[in-house]
């Protein structure tokens, strides 16, 4: 009786799987997987809710911000760009899931600005976008690996790493700060590995070095942090860490009277974020910092200027921040390339843009990108800049000077470039 | 008798396979790793099922488990450079003595007490990750299965080489723990559940059976563990959070924690209802702020619905209807008492 | 030494915090005997209802009234609709003491979204009502403010009402006797049904309690996913198993002890264990007392 039963649900399970799986239509031909006459689809994958999403999950709303302003513009060669957004709560079986979804069922023509080393590792691993064929765009994170063209040939980075930044950061100090006794607080992961390899690279040593474990930032925690740094008196403290690790050491400092000086990580330097968050302006100012992109309070500076008018009216209410602009620079970098890609643009015709031409697109950076056929190196310089006593980060001297290094042993050099000037209205010409 | 139950049930696992078998030719790629996915998770569901339907001890820790049996393989497979199937060994062996270690320390714990020590387990396990360089850090370790053989041809896609690994391993390890569940280890589970004190009276050693229940289940969680990180090809902290653990129970929950009959249920929903959820929301496709949330109150939102409405599970409930049916009809076809009687 | 007395300092006031997610966990638990996984995101959403009223009163103590009002109304109305429906439903079988984790877990999903839906993503800012600037000592400053004081003498106060709400009143009575043996408590005219919200109602309240503290002893802001919410119900329910679910004394001593645990190990062995060390601390203590630290044998039935 029971076996009976048994027997039954199990078929009737078998037949169920079997239908279900067997339910997804096939997809008709275009000419190339994600184009149409009248569109271009794009995917991206970041964590929108959950603890690792904050500040990130404004990005998608900034990328599209750009994407509706170029669409109503006549978008690229007639196409309106798409940009299909999904969730992956910072873990990488959901990452991997969703971009299943973003290239089988979606059909995107690429992926842009996925977010997290450990997510995009192993979309690399199982998805496998190189041998599909799939390009990865301005994949956002600071590993220096997704720069290895032949380890993964479709993804192309676009910030520093964080070697890049540590190695600027120890060069900075080497000329300024001498003789200084220097702290640094950093994650306990390969974010902070990272960090310390581009530190020794640059000579600079510690009197301490104090790690947090991710996920453990608190107001208890940071002042757990504060009272080694005050043990060690210290002059100088670098924060190379997130957003919230940065946000609570400032905080619980000013509430600790403790004030060394500050050097801030441009990952958790975003003045706006840090203030949004209850940083006191007065905490900031005279702090240290880095960025690869003009400041975003810099309302002189072109692109600033463009993309914040634009974003104020796509989604008004919501401050324009580091997240915000990384957005819409890679959002504009793409719309660049694909038009770069031709009329008909495919997969390959976007990533050989890319690889002869990266160079030359524009963006709002101060560095450009190193895309070639052997490197996908993006973004290789950061400038240094003071915070104002309202807690923007300006420029030291009044005028943005950046310096340019790589992942590896090379030196870090001032940088000779000049940005050319945006393109009408920023808009791919 | 016994004995052709067995062989009965092992055929139907036989059949079943090939069912998969054919299916995965037919379907669509995405669809085909939803099945591996849903294989891995019938392996961690089942692992739960054995733990806390059968031996009663609730635990919210089996995410933990399955990061121990996921580090093992990968550890093992980088280093040591051992043939898959060995990893998978391995990955069951590592998790199986954590379990037995937890087992042992959580013997004398019940109810919350172990549900808040599974917890911590959970949080506690993975960022240890970090601690060791051999094990990858956040970034992860790779955790390569290599290519399907070449004689499956030019068409036979890595996803599909996922499913195949991952569906097999799910069909032997169900058939082995429905015959553990069947045989007297499972009966002493289900009696130290209900009356601990009657178990021990009737001889059954609790402690030690306990102890077996969470080396098994630390076990086939490790296995499913290392399926899991076969399907992304990486290992790394973050793919265990003590979320996946909650999934989990839940899952099993869903499923009907106390048979393994519905096991498929609670891995086809995990699997299927975020999907679900996306689709729904862009449907109703609204503001920002609810588009965003609407797939993750549609998730919760079942499991509650679930909870209220079939809280046994679909199964059980099943069987109980079938049971009520049968007895009402044994009554309807019972002699009508005489009118009279005997007085 | 200042760094060691600093040490003691954080590991107290943030031990005050998981005391008073704690005891909110022993007030369900003694009422219902259900583990409440949604209590921090209830935590969460009564700190929105205090952020509505500091930003139409601007006093932090109307806020925090509200929010623990609030707080407390909400979590009568889950216990009321929704638990004791689903107490009835699966009040048998394995699943008993699995039913209310799912049903709770859902719940903690549920209400995160309608948050996040309601009040988006973005940080708001609650002002504390006192310095958060700690007392000077010399030239050394202490981690210890006004504002962490505070906390302080909050939790005491009220551990000291409720423990005389417990011990002195009749409705302390009703409440103990309740959670003690409800059939014999209904029997003696007591409306165990009444007494049980009112359990969750005050849970409610406490956390609401511990929601707004925390976020204004932290950086003053929070968001449907702010880091601090997603541990406090780990913390929490970690701190009321050490002190033995029982007794609200207990919960105290097991939020301080983790509190302080953490701390120092944290500031001299490795900031990499926190995570792993509640789990060695609630190790060691079942380990000894499986009952934990002010848990009480269950009574045999023999």
């Amino acid at each position: 009786m029971k076996a009976m039963n048994r027997r039954k649900l199990i078929s009737v399970s078998a037949v169920l799987a079997v239908a279900s799986l067997a339910a997804t239509a096939v997809p008709a031909q275009a000419a190339e997987v994600g184009v149409t006459s009248s569109e271009i689809k794009l995917g991206m994958t970041l964590p929108m809710t959950g603890s690792a999403s904050l500040g990130y999950n404004k990005i998608p709303g900034a990328a599209k911000a750009y994407f509706d302003y170029l669409n109503a513009n006549g978008g690229v060669n007639g196409r309106k760009i798409t940009l299909i957004v999904k969730d992956d709560r910072y873990v990488p079986t959901e990452a991997v899931a969703k971009t299943n979804e973003l290239i089988l069922k979606d059909k995107v023509m690429a992926l842009l600005a996925p977010l997290g080393t450990a997510n995009v590792k192993a979309v690399a691993s199982s998805v496998n976008p190189a041998k599909r064929g799939v390009p990865v765009l301005f994949v956002n994170t600071g590993f220096s690996g997704f720069a290895d063209a032949k380890k993964y040939p479709t993804h192309y980075s676009i910030l520093p790493s964080y070697q890049m930044e540590a190695k600027i950061m120890g060069k900075y100090i080497a000329e300024n700060l001498a003789g200084k006794k220097i702290g640094l607080l950093y994650q306990d992961d390969d974010f902070g590995s990272d960090a310390l390899a581009g530190f020794k690279t640059a000579g600079t040593t510690f009197a301490v070095k104090v790690p947090y474990a991710s996920g453990s930032q608190s107001a208890a925690t940071a002042a757990g942090w504060i009272t080694k740094f005050k043990a060690a008196e210290v002059d100088v403290v670098i924060l190379f860490g997130v957003t919230s690790a940065s946000l609570y050491m400032l905080a619980t400092a000013a509430a600790l009277k403790y004030a060394p000086q500050w050097m801030i990580d441009s990952v958790g330097g975003d003045s706006t974020t840090l203030k949004l968050a209850g940083v006191p302006a007065g905490v900031l100012y005279n702090a240290i910092g880095f960025s690869p992109v003009p400041a975003t309070t810099d309302l002189t500076d072109e692109y600033i200027k463009l993309f914040s008018e634009i974003y104020a009216k796509a989604v008004p209410g919501s401050a324009f921040d580091l997240n915000v602009l990384l957005g819409m620079n890679s959002a504009f970098m793409t719309a660049q390339a694909l038009k770069a890609a031709g009329p008909n643009p495919t997969r390959n015709s976007l990533m050989a843009v890319l690889n002869t031409n990266g160079a030359s697109l524009f963006n709002s950076a101060l560095s450009p990108v190193g895309y070639s056929g052997t490197s996908h190196v993006g973004l290789t310089g950061e400038w240094v800049g003071k915070y104002s006593p309202t807690g923007d980060l300006l420029p030291i001297g009044g005028t943005y000077t950046t310096y340019i290094t790589d992942s590896g042993a090379g030196a870090v050099v001032k940088s000779t470039y000049k940005r050319p000037a945006m393109p009408a209205k920023g808009l791919p010409n | 008798m016994h004995k052709l139950r067995s062989i009965h049930h092992f055929g139907l696992f036989v059949v079943f396979g090939f069912i998969l078998f054919l299916a995965s030719n037919r379907v669509d790629e995405l669809r085909v790793y939803q099945g591996a996915s849903v294989a891995v998770f019938v392996i961690a569901i089942a692992s739960l099922i054995l733990l806390t339907g059968y031996s009663g001890q609730v635990s919210v820790g089996q995410g933990a488990l399955m990061a121990l049996g996921a580090y093992g393989a990968a550890v093992v497979r980088n280093e040591l450079h051992v043939p898959i199937l060995l990893s998978f060994f391995v990955a069951v062996l590592v998790a199986a003595v954590g379990g037995a270690l937890l087992g042992a320390a959580a013997a004398r714990l019940s109810g919350p007490y172990l549900a808040g020590t599974t917890l911590a387990l959970a949080i506690g396990i993975p960022p240890l990750a970090n601690q060791f360089s051999i094990l990858g850090g956040e970034q992860g370790l790779a955790f390569d299965v290599g290519n399907p053989p070449a004689r499956l041809g030019e068409d036979f896609t890595q996803y599909k080489w996922f499913f195949w690994i991952a569906a097999l391993a799910a069909l032997i390890s169900m058939w082995l723990l429905s015959n553990i569940l069947r045989s007297r280890y499972g009966r002493n589970w289900r009696a130290g559940r209900s009356n601990e004190v009657a178990a021990q009276l009737s001889g059954i050693n609790t402690g030690r059976s306990k102890i077996l229940a969470f080396t098994l289940s630390a076990g086939i969680a490790g296995l499913a563990g290392a399926l899991l990180s076969m399907t992304i090809g990486t290992v790394s902290p973050s793919a265990f959070t003590y979320n996946l653990s909650l999934m989990l129970l839940a899952g099993a929950f869903v499923s009907g924690v106390s048979t393994l009959s519905g096991v498929m249920i609670g891995a086809v929903v995990l699997v299927g209802i975020p999907e679900i959820a996306d689709v729904v929301a862009n449907r109703i496709g609204s503001s920002e702020n609810i588009s965003t949330n609407l797939p993750g109150f549609l998730n919760y939102a079942l499991l509650i619905l679930t909870v209220l409405f079939v809280p046994n599970g679909p199964v059980e409930q099943h069987h109980a209807r079938q049971a009520r049916k049968a007895a009402m009809k044994k009554i309807k076809s019972l002699p009508k008492p005489s009118m009279e009687g005997n007085t | 030494m200042i760094q060691f007395i600093n040490t003691t300092l954080i590991g107290i006031t943030a031990g005050s915090i998981y005391a008073l997610m704690a005891i909110a966990l022993v007030l369900v638990w003694r009422s219902t005997r259900v583990i409440n996984f949604a209590q921090a995101r209830m935590a969460l959403l009564s700190t929105y209802f205090g952020y509505e009223a500091m930003v139409r009163t601007n006093s932090f103590w109307i806020a925090l009234l509200v929010a623990m009002l609030g707080g407390g109304l909400f979590a009568a109305i889950i216990e009321l609709v929704f638990m004791r429906f689903l107490l009835k439903r699966s009040a048998s079988g394995p699943i008993a003491s699995v039913a209310p984790i799912i049903a709770t877990l859902g719940l903690y999903g549920v209400i995160r979204a309608v948050t996040a839906s309601i009040w988006g993503g973005q940080e708001l800012q609650i002002v504390a009502p006192v310095s958060n600037v700690g007392y000077s000592i010399g030239t050394e400053t202490l981690v210890f403010s006004p504002l962490k004081l505070l906390i302080l003498i909050s939790v005491g106060v009220l551990v000291l009402l409720l423990s005389l709400l417990f011990q002195k009143t009749n409705i302390g009575l009703a409440l103990r006797a309740s959670a003690f043996s409800p059939e014999i408590a209904s029997l003696s005219g007591i409306k165990v049904d009444l007494v049980r919200t009112l359990g969750w109602s005050l849970a409610g309240a406490v956390g609401a309690m511990a929601g707004m503290f925390q976020t204004v002893d932290g950086t003053g802001t929070f968001s449907p996913d702010s880091i601090g919410f997603t541990l406090l119900f780990v913390s929490g329910f970690i701190a009321a198993v050490i002190g033995g679910l029982e007794s609200l004394v207990g919960a105290v001593i097991g939020g301080l002890l983790l509190g302080l645990v953490i701390s120092f190990v944290l500031m001299y062995i490795s900031s990499s264990l926190f995570f792993i060390a509640p789990f060695l601390v609630l190790l060691l203590v079942l380990f000894i007392r499986p009952q934990g630290i002010i848990g009480v044998k269950a009574a045999r039935r023999a």
